[in-house]
């Protein structure tokens, strides 16, 4: 391997390392404020980008059913709820936030399609539209199992994960999707080639991760859930209901998804069942980060993105195999070099 | 209680002589997990024949969806001839899955049609395989054509890269074999999964070892992502392709980088080019047309063709089974495995089946013309 | 009655092939391969609380080991294949289980990912055994020279290894190692305290699951006669998770459910969503995922317990009487039993236990008194264990207790309670006190599952009934944990401590909580426990409930001991009234 390998193959790793980045930061993000394990993430992206190309197409995508059912679903739950515990005047609100917003943004969505509007709108919509789903979700699968154990939200989300897969299926078909390049610009260092897109990606990445730094340390909101990761009773006393934290959390996810999955198609073909190893290599850099800091966990996605880009030269057949095994070492040295408070279920 | 009545009513049947309504195929394919690129169109296929009527019998397909997984497959199987009592079963539409219902079909004594590619599956002939066939070409015949074409075309070194699974693994298999015969080294064999999000490390190696031509074996547009990784890292050989990707949606997604690929394929894919004289191709009119106003144009793809073809040989078997014995009945399974041994000069969508005790797939060198994508067009190469 | 039960049920699997159309069989027979597989996760998962995803990686060592080696071997049985695949099987989960269960933490479910993924590489890519496509024409199995040829046949056998791995199973759930494996999941410091070396244990019962994974493999390489890389990869063990957690994942029949619920639930998807839904799409997987939603949201524990209540309730077993487990030897003469020199304790730079010394006299109970943020508890967590001293030495008779671990100082004969009650809520109170005698049994996990153990836990029970009877609560044997009032709880938590026979017994803040008629019958049996000779560290925040208990008090203030003496001098001591009663 002379030098040049060497540096495309890092640009490589670094560029996927990001995107894995972003699904690490929201898998932690989940977990931290919800202790749900985000499993669906994957999916996630993969609407992200196939939204997008369906909008290239001028295509109304399938993913407005979904999010107009979901709408009504959470929508009548709140009303169900409402007329229970004799609540209605919290209603109008919450009507407002889980079926007049995803409502619209579904009909825009429908709206503007056939219309192949410029690259940064179709962007901004798809991105709206998938982070409109992530909030209904978790009103519609996991505000009612908000106390049970690790373990059932895991199962929980194993199954939304097998729905949305299959549901991606009917709406995006078996074949893969691509998305127009940002830009075509591409630089010269050395004998090296760098592509603008890969520098793109690496920037919006490193520009999330910034903004989510601010809006932790220096927002209301941010604030807030903060104080619910650490401590949910307390937040409860306080006055910040988990069920809102619970939405909020789950729509910064799913947009962080759905920002990644922009990201990641112009640079690789996605498929309808593309986002569960992606998500899984978030995963990966998440449990890196002890589930629990966000530096170490963005650490953890770009040490999986280079050791793949790497031994995908050296072995490609044992590719997985490699990623998956050297990671035990890094596990050992984690482990043994954090103090861990004993979990409770 | 239920079963002896049941045998009863159709002893009672046999004895009348009295027609049974229906004959029942059993379909179990691939239409979600990995291989759903390959078993949609498999699906559609016959979704489209609806319940045909062959030899004045009207066919009942039963479809089932194995998810890509060889447990499902052989449960599938079962269910088929234990619930359903299937008098043929087609499908599956990968290899190992395909290879994993052979004991069950033997042992039940079901004739038995498979959608997958690789030869192992009828090949030796065995009691094993006395009730398994097969539609696609084996893959070995298409190995062939690219290694020759490889030859004269110049090339002296190819590198190899692969789906990691069984498609992969059988193209190696025979690609390794057929070069060898045709004096072409491999100089790089590189694995991909289909949902890898980067193929440049392994596309850098095939690089590093300055192959004259590189076949890429993938099926549909995964098999798109180390062609463009290639063409952007500026490979100037010839690049192959497999027949896997013989759809509209690859050259979709390869776009202008699939400018000047070549790859074997069935002959529907361009029987608009094929001369009036060529065996196939009014065959694969049929079949295409009949596709394409059901699912819209440019939708053809071989895989579809293979559950036609699958069709086709039940359409000239199934008369001549009903000859002896009623549908539902062993006899009947048995005459109809002895029919399709003894198919003849039976035009398909892929090509012409001879099929014979000792090759149950009995396809020749026309079931495969070489083709060149260019411009977002396949383009048959004389 | 609900014996009756269970054998209407064995009569039904019994009478199933005789009866029941071939498919029903094909069916039964996958339900049966996935429930030992879903088995052992109940026990993994459920029970001990370790999640793992890699369960279809070790069910296809089992199938893959055997596969190999029939079609390479014929001459060989393939019942020993099995073994062989046990061994290896055995050996992979003990590497993982040494690398990941000893860290806390996601290692587990991350580390069996990891393994699930590799594996089904490694199977894919190694050409010998087969590659992507897989190997076929595996034998079928023969017992006694009678091949298994046919499903039906096939049948009865992995009937009979689910039956067997159900009764092991429950058998090692009703047991000394099963208390201490559902111990572990409220957390590894109470099992620790008395005496489980949970690091230990929790690989056991991961060699355990995967072992019947194993088992499950070696039946489903038989019964298909063709192994490919598919069935074993990481989504078959997901679903594997499935199982056991919609069945419920709290008892092994949930196993059962589970297998039984999701087989059967997506052959009727199968068969009735295309006549619902129409040909065009695939819904299986979608109907799938939403009812499981659904399902969750009704019975977050699983169908089990649901269905459980559905059955007549079983009685719960009498306690017999047995031979007193052996005592421990009990130091004589007026030698102190706990001496604490210079005990020193940092967190960074904060010093909490500063040069700390005295003693315990056999015989007596002392209390450590002190305001909040004084350093009590810390000084308790470093007798117990759970935290490491910084410097100086605690022994017990003359042992050394600084350095070791909480499972070796129980064993040096120390018995502790918790401030927040730590009882297995779901389990009896007999089998939570029973627990606390876990050092005084010997029996493992192998003479558990064959209930080779019964005479000793025979003496365990009536050990536990005693120190029951003993602390005023034999009313309450048989009623769960968690059916208790906080007081009743301490108590109990009391009569565990009890039942390691102890020589001294740590009391962290008993009187916490407790209303003033609990108080005194609390100081009572503490009273009469001192008559019979115990020895009792207290460490309290109430001085009424210390002043009229204790022979003497430690008080403690900033990390120093700022005075020590009987209760009456104390109360008169101006220091201690300046800094801690004075403060009040």
């Amino acid at each position: 391997m002379d030098f040049s390998i060497a540096v495309l193959l890092a640009q490589d790793g670094v560029t996927n390392g990001a995107i894995y980045a972003l699904l690490s930061l929201a898998l932690v993000l989940v977990f931290a404020v919800t202790r749900v394990i985000f499993v669906p993430a994957g999916e996630f992206v993969t609407y992200g980008t196939l939204t997008l190309a369906s909008l290239q197409l001028g295509k109304s995508p399938g993913t407005v059913g979904l999010l107009v059912g979901l709408a009504g679903l959470a929508g009548a739950m709140e009303v169900y709820a409402a007329a229970r515990e004799r609540t209605w005047h919290r209603l109008p609100r919450r009507l407002a936030i889980y079926l007049l917003v995803p409502l619209s943004i579904a009909a825009l969505v429908h709206l503007l399609a056939p219309l192949t509007l410029a690259l940064p709108l179709q962007i901004l919509l798809s991105v709206a539209m998938v982070t409109a789903l992530g909030p209904l979700l978790y009103r519609v699968a996991y505000q009612p199992l908000a106390e049970a154990s690790v373990l059932v939200l895991l199962i929980v989300s194993v199954a939304v994960h097998l729905a949305m897969l299959g549901l991606g299926l009917w709406y995006f078909g078996a074949e893969g999707s691509r998305t127009p390049a940002f830009t075509s610009a591409s630089y010269r260092v050395g004998d090296v080639q760098i592509s603008g897109q890969s520098l793109l990606v690496l920037l919006f990445s490193l520009l999330v991760i910034a903004a989510l730094y601010v809006f932790f340390g220096r927002t209301l909101y941010g604030k807030a859930l903060r104080a619910t990761a650490l401590n949910r009773v307390g937040a409860r006393l306080v006055g910040i209901s988990p069920g809102l934290a619970g939405s909020l959390t789950f729509t910064l996810a799913a947009s962080l998804c759905a920002f990644s999955g922009v990201l990641i198609g112009p640079i690789t073909t996605v498929y309808y069942d593309s986002g569960f190893l992606v998500s899984l290599k978030g995963f990966v850099g998440a449990i890196i980060g002890g589930m629990s800091s966000y530096p170490m966990a963005a650490a953890g996605a770009f040490l999986v993105g280079l050791l793949e880009s790497y031994s995908s030269f050296w072995a490609s057949a044992f590719k997985e195999v490699i990623v998956f095994t050297l990671i035990i070492p890094v596990l050992l040295w984690r482990s043994l070099t954090t103090h861990h408070h004993e979990e409770e279920e | 209680m239920k079963k002896s009545g049941v045998a009863l009513g159709l002893a009672a049947l046999a004895v009348c002589g009295l027609a049974r309504a229906d004959i029942n195929v059993g379909v179990t394919l691939s239409a979600t997990g990995p291989a759903a690129s390959l078993g949609i169109p498999e699906k559609n296929t016959i979704d489209m024949l609806g319940s045909p009527t062959v030899g004045g019998q009207k066919i009942h397909f039963i479809v089932l969806d194995d998810k890509s997984d060889t447990t499902e497959a052989v449960k599938n199987t079962r269910k088929l001839i234990g619930e359903d009592k299937v008098d043929a079963i087609v499908g599956s539409t990968v290899t190992p899955n395909s290879l994993a219902m052979k004991d069950v079909v033997s042992e039940a004594e079901v004739p038995m049609i498979s959608m997958a590619a690789s030869a192992q599956i009828v090949n030796p002939a065995d009691p094993r395989t006395r009730w398994v066939f097969k539609t696609p070409q084996n893959d070995s015949l298409m190995a062939d054509a690219v290694a020759v074409h490889m030859r004269a075309s110049g090339a002296q070194t190819m590198g190899f890269i692969g789906f990691s699974d069984a498609y992969g693994d059988s193209w190696l298999a025979e690609m390794k074999r057929s070069t060898q015969t045709a004096g072409i080294k491999i100089v790089a064999e590189e694995k991909y999964n289909r949902n890898d999000p980067s193929v440049t490390g392994q596309v850098l190696k095939l690089l590093a070892a300055h192959p004259d031509a590189i076949l890429i074996a993938g099926s549909g547009t995964p098999a798109a992502t180390p062609h463009k990784e290639l063409i952007a890292r500026g490979y100037k050989g010839k690049i192959y392709q497999t027949h896997g990707v013989a759809n509209a949606d690859f050259l979709r997604v390869v776009g202008s980088d699939g400018n000047g690929a070549v790859l074997p394929a069935g002959p529907m894919l361009v029987y608009e080019q094929l001369p009036d004289s060529n065996a196939v191709k009014a065959s694969a009119a049929e079949y295409v047309k009949m596709y394409e106003a059901k699912y819209g144009p440019g939708s053809r793809t071989t895989f579809g063709g293979h559950a036609w073809d699958a069709y086709v040989l039940l359409q000239r078997a199934i008369p001549e089974a009903l000859k002896t014995a009623q549908p539902g009945t062993k006899a009947f399974r048995a005459a109809l495995r002895d029919a399709l041994e003894n198919a003849k000069n039976v035009a398909g969508s892929n090509g012409i089946f001879n099929m014979s005790a000792a090759d149950h797939n009995g396809m020749d060198n026309r079931a495969r013309v070489i083709v060149r994508i260019e411009n977002g067009k396949w383009v048959l190469s004389k | 009655m609900r014996r009756a039960v269970l054998l209407v049920f064995i009569a039904a699997l019994l009478a199933a092939p005789a009866a029941a159309p071939a498919f029903w069989i094909t069916l039964l027979n996958y339900v049966g391969l996935y429930s030992i597989v879903a088995l052992g996760l109940v026990l993994l998962t459920g029970v001990a609380g370790q999640t793992s995803f890699g369960q279809a990686a070790f069910v296809g060592l089992g199938a893959y080991t055997t596969a190999y080696l029939s079609l390479n071997y014929p001459a060989v049985s393939p019942w020993l294949n099995l073994v062989v695949g046990m061994a290896i099987t055995g050996f992979v989960a003990l590497a993982i289980g040494f690398i990941t269960l000893r860290m806390k933490g996601h290692y587990l479910p991350l580390a069996t990912i990891a393994w699930g993924i590799s594996i089904f590489y490694v199977f894919g890519n190694l050409d010998f055994l087969g590659g992507h496509t897989g190997m076929s024409g595996i034998a079928s199995l023969s017992v006694f020279g009678w091949e298994l040829r046919s499903e039906r046949h096939i049948y009865y056998l992995i009937w009979l290894i689910v039956m067997a791995s159900l009764w092991t199973t429950n058998n090692l759930l009703d047991s000394r190692p099963g208390r201490a494996v559902r111990a572990l999941k409220g957390g590894l410091e109470m099992a620790e305290a008395f005496g489980v070396d949970a690091g230990r244990l929790k690989i056991v019962v991961f060699i355990y699951a995967a072992l019947l994974a194993c088992i499950s493999g070696w039946l489903y390489a038989h019964l298909q006669r063709f192994v490919n890389p598919t069935p074993f990869g990481i989504n078959q063990g997901i679903e594997y998770l499935f199982m056991a957690v919609v069945g419920g994942a709290g008892s092994v029949w949930g196993a059962v459910v589970g297998a039984t619920l999701i087989t059967l639930l997506k052959q009727l998807l199968q068969s009735w969503l295309p006549h619902l839904l129409g040909r065009e799409g695939n819904f299986e997987v979608v109907v799938f995922g939403i009812l499981m939603i659904l399902l969750l949201q009704r019975t977050r524990d699983g169908v089990w317990p649901w269905l459980s209540r559905l059955l007549p309730g079983a009685a719960p077993r009498a306690v017999s009487a047995a031979a007193a487990l052996p005592g421990r030897a009990r130091p004589h003469g007026m030698a102190p039993l706990l001496v604490v020199e210079r005990a020193r304790k940092e967190f960074g730079g904060l010093v909490a236990v500063d040069e700390l010394s005295f003693e315990i006299r056999g015989g007596e109970i002392l209390g450590l008194i002190g305001p909040n943020g004084a350093g009590k508890t810390t000084m308790f967590n470093l007798i117990s264990g759970a935290l490491p001293l910084s410097g100086g030495s605690i022994t017990l008779s003359g042992r050394q207790i600084g350095g070791r671990e909480p499972f070796q100082i129980a064993e040096l004969g120390i018995g502790r309670t918790f401030q927040h009650v730590k009882l297995v809520a779901g389990m009896s109170v007999l089998d939570n006190v029973a627990l606390g005698a876990y050092l005084r049994g010997h029996a493992g996990v192998t003479r558990a599952a064959l209930r080779l153990d019964r005479r000793e836990e025979a003496r365990v029970r009536a050990e536990a009934a005693a120190q029951i009877a003993r602390v005023g609560l034999a009313d309450s044997l048989h009623a769960t944990a968690r059916s208790l009032p906080l007081g009743r709880q301490r108590i109990v938590e009391i009569a565990r401590a009890l039942a390691a026979d102890p020589l001294l017994l740590l009391l962290d803040e008993p009187a916490a909580g407790l209303r003033f008629l609990e108080k005194e019958q609390l100081a009572a049996l503490l009273r009469s426990l001192r008559e019979k000779g115990m020895t009792i560290l207290l460490v309290e925040h109430d001085m009424d409930f210390v002043m009229g208990l204790t022979d003497r008090l430690v008080v403690m203030d900033f990390g120093q001991k700022l005075a020590e003496g009987r209760p009456a001098d104390i109360q008169r001591n101006p220091v201690v009234l300046e800094a801690y009663l004075g403060a009040v």
